[in-house]
């Protein structure tokens, strides 16, 4: 078990590269992980901010944004978001 | 006499440098760099707040000046001055380059 990594090591290799963030309501966001803190607030770069909303889904550019993690449900590393998949 | 040099050191594997950071990463240097600037706050219910961000904690409650209120992109209600308390806080955006 030497070579256990914490989740939070994981996010902290993320940082830099695209992140895929889906939060506990009807919204994800895509970005560039450019730094977070211990809440897992995130500072993201380049974001698509998605609602899901009963017309279908809202996409939303932001330029550098501070997004708090109190809502946060899943982080996914390297993804390009709900556009890839 | 002998010459006892110590031997090198073993090379060790320095992690590569950081890459060049364009602007700073973390949360609270971000909020340092957002201050006075313009800035868009969406709220948990969806609301947007735009405007001049003049202070903030670390709870991000927020003041703002110059504040319009946003509902689905339209202007509901302007504000000189507004207290936003933290909780309802989903994100902080710039919306002007710093």
């Amino acid at each position: 078990m030497a070579s256990q990594i914490l989740p939070l090591e994981l996010i902290d290799k993320c940082i830099g590269s695209r992140i895929w963030v889906i939060m506990k309501n009807d919204r994800e966001f895509t970005g560039t992980l450019l730094g977070f803190d211990d809440f897992v607030n995130m500072v993201l770069e380049d974001v698509k901010e998605y609602e899901t909303t009963p017309q279908g889904k809202k996409m939303t550019r932001l330029a550098q944004t501070l997004l708090n993690g109190n809502n946060i449900c899943m982080l996914i590393p390297g993804s390009a978001g709900p556009d890839a998949t | 006499m002998e010459d006892s040099t110590p031997p090198p050191p073993p090379e060790e594997q320095s992690p590569p440098p950081p890459p060049p950071a364009t602007h700073t990463g973390s949360p609270t240097d971000f909020l340092k760099g957002v201050v006075g600037k313009r800035v868009i706050v969406r709220l948990t219910s969806g609301m947007d707040y735009r405007g001049v961000l003049s202070c903030l904690d670390g709870y991000m409650n927020i003041a703002l000046e110059q504040t319009e209120e946003h509902v689905n992109g339209v202007v509901t209600n302007r504000y000189g001055d507004a207290f936003i308390r933290g909780n309802n806080v989903l994100y902080i955006s710039a919306a002007e380059a710093f």
